[in-house]
């Protein structure tokens, strides 16, 4: 029989229930040039040690559940193919700056959170009635948000973030880039509810244009760019603001 | 005891872990190094309000050495600066012809490069005429 | 700071100014700075005294006229908002966050007090 290559993962592992401190374990996995992580990760589970815990759903980079720390890269691991490892050993962590609920699974409610508070959906003043048909837009309207609307939340930009790890205030490049995706909406009229939002001390000012969340997102929503256009935004607000205090619908529906 | 979520420690040398954070490390530190000569700068202008003597005394003090060296590692991070600040224009401040953005090196040119070398050579001549 | 229930701030802050000053600081120091190094650090010095002296006059003449002071005025102050933003960030970033409020007062303090100081050697030229 010809000798099956083999190539070792080791996995980060904790049990809350047992474990009080994390600790990787490693595993042998039958080397396949077309497998991704998530493949082997999978394998480990069915035929080795089924209480290997991780999330996964479409194998085709379209959920975004199955993000994880690859050798120190925030990844999807359905998109990490062994080869580009291959023959070296592959590290594989739960994604960095959130709380490890089990092995490779994080808790997310703290992002669920942020992405809740920059209202990501159409806000109207006016809602037509249904008979009156869609609002419509122009391909130039559309290309102004097209790109930060690719966003499939698989938090890797989150990971790759420092100010994400040392600020809690600090809103993160996803939920940025999806509220200003709806502010460049020409359908939407919510801009100043959601500016109140980001005008908040560290929410969005607490980026420093690492730019790393660009570098890493695999869809190229570019929210560092996103960001920074939402800063400039947030300014021009900032100053109307200053201008016109109380300003005559200009910040209507931003009550507390 | 088993515990609940396991938080990761803080990392206090989070800059020294990836090649981008040392880049993005060394931009944010062209600032101090810009600070400095404006400082030097504001001092050079005041001299030349005390008196063309005094001005002359302290472009002198200036040929020396050490302040060569200074100027340079201050041009060299203001260089930086420029370069990177320019990098991100397009992402920034993307400009939309329609459908399309403007590919993002003639944004740079448009709104970086162009303009900077404009100025430079407009005070490089007011200085040298 | 009023905060949240999920602990976070819950009223607008005045970063969106300071980052205003940062952003057209960053713009001007990137354009104008490095033309300013090469003209104060490297043309205009020299160690000769006769050529220190015509640097000085080159200087005079330029910086007595008051386009040229209005744009040093701009130029130099939002570069050193533009510093003391990133400045206190860096500070941030390595470890200073809690200290975010209380390094204001020197950072942005300090530029104030640069434009002042800068606003009295120019109206002195």
């Amino acid at each position: 029989m010809a000798e099956t290559k083999t190539i070792t993962l080791e996995l980060f592992r904790y049990h809350p229930e047992t474990d009080s401190e994390p600790r990787f374990q490693s595993y042998e996995v039958p080397y396949d040039e077309d497998w991704v992580v998530l493949d082997a990760i999978n394998w480990i589970k069915d035929y080795v040690d089924g209480s290997v815990t991780h999330r996964w759903s479409c194998r085709m980079g379209v959920c975004g559940s199955c993000g994880m720390m690859v050798n120190g890269e925030p990844k999807l691991t359905c998109a990490a193919f062994l080869k580009n490892y291959y023959p070296f050993p592959i590290k594989v962590e739960p994604l960095v700056n959130f709380p490890v609920e089990r092995d490779l699974v994080v808790d997310m409610e703290g992002f669920m959170d942020k992405l809740q508070d920059v209202k990501p959906y159409i806000i109207r003043d006016d809602v037509n009635d249904t008979s009156e048909g869609e609002y419509l837009q122009t391909p130039a309207e559309l290309a102004q948000y097209k790109q930060y609307s690719m966003c499939i939340n698989c938090m890797l930009c989150y990971s790759a973030c420092p100010v994400v790890g040392h600020e809690d205030d600090f809103l993160g490049p996803a939920a940025l880039a999806l509220g200003h995706r709806y502010n460049k909406d020409s359908r939407d009229q919510g801009q100043s509810e959601r500016l109140e939002v980001m005008l908040r001390s560290e929410a969005m000012w607490g980026c420093t244009f690492v730019g790393e969340c660009t570098v890493v997102c695999p869809k190229h929503v570019d929210p560092a760019g996103a960001i920074q256009q939402a800063k400039a935004m947030g300014a021009q607000e900032y100053f109307k603001r200053f201008v016109m205090p109380k300003g005559a619908g200009a910040t209507k529906g931003a009550g507390a | 005891m088993s515990g609940g979520q396991y938080h990761r420690p803080h990392r206090r040398a989070w800059f020294m872990e990836r090649p981008a954070y040392i880049r993005f490390m060394i931009r944010e530190v062209t600032s101090f190094f810009m600070a400095a000569y404006l400082i030097v700068l504001i001092v050079t202008l005041a001299k030349v309000g005390v008196g063309e003597a005094a001005a002359a005394e302290w472009l002198q003090a200036l040929s020396t050495t050490g302040w060569k060296v200074a100027h340079a590692v201050a041009l060299a991070a203001t260089v930086w600066h420029t370069i990177t600040f320019f990098a991100a224009v397009p992402q920034a401040m993307p400009i939309y012809i329609g459908e399309d953005r403007l590919p993002d090196p003639i944004a740079k040119i448009v709104m970086g490069y162009g303009p900077w070398l404009t100025a430079t050579a407009i005070i490089l001549w007011g200085v040298l005429r | 700071m009023s905060r949240g229930k999920s602990g976070r701030p819950t009223r607008p802050s005045g970063e969106a100014f300071w980052w205003a000053l940062f952003s057209a600081g960053g713009v001007m120091a990137a354009i104008f700075v490095p033309a300013f190094i090469l003209a104060t650090g490297f043309l205009l010095p020299s160690g000769d005294p006769a050529a220190a002296a015509e640097g000085a006059q080159r200087l005079a003449a330029l910086a007595g006229w008051w386009p040229v002071k209005l744009v040093l005025l701009g130029v130099i102050t939002l570069s050193l908002f533009h510093c003391a933003h990133r400045i206190r960030h860096t500070l941030m970033d390595v470890g200073m966050r809690r200290l975010a409020g209380f390094l204001k007062l020197p950072c942005y303090g300090g530029a104030l007090a640069g434009t002042v100081w800068l606003a009295l050697v120019l109206w002195g030229i």
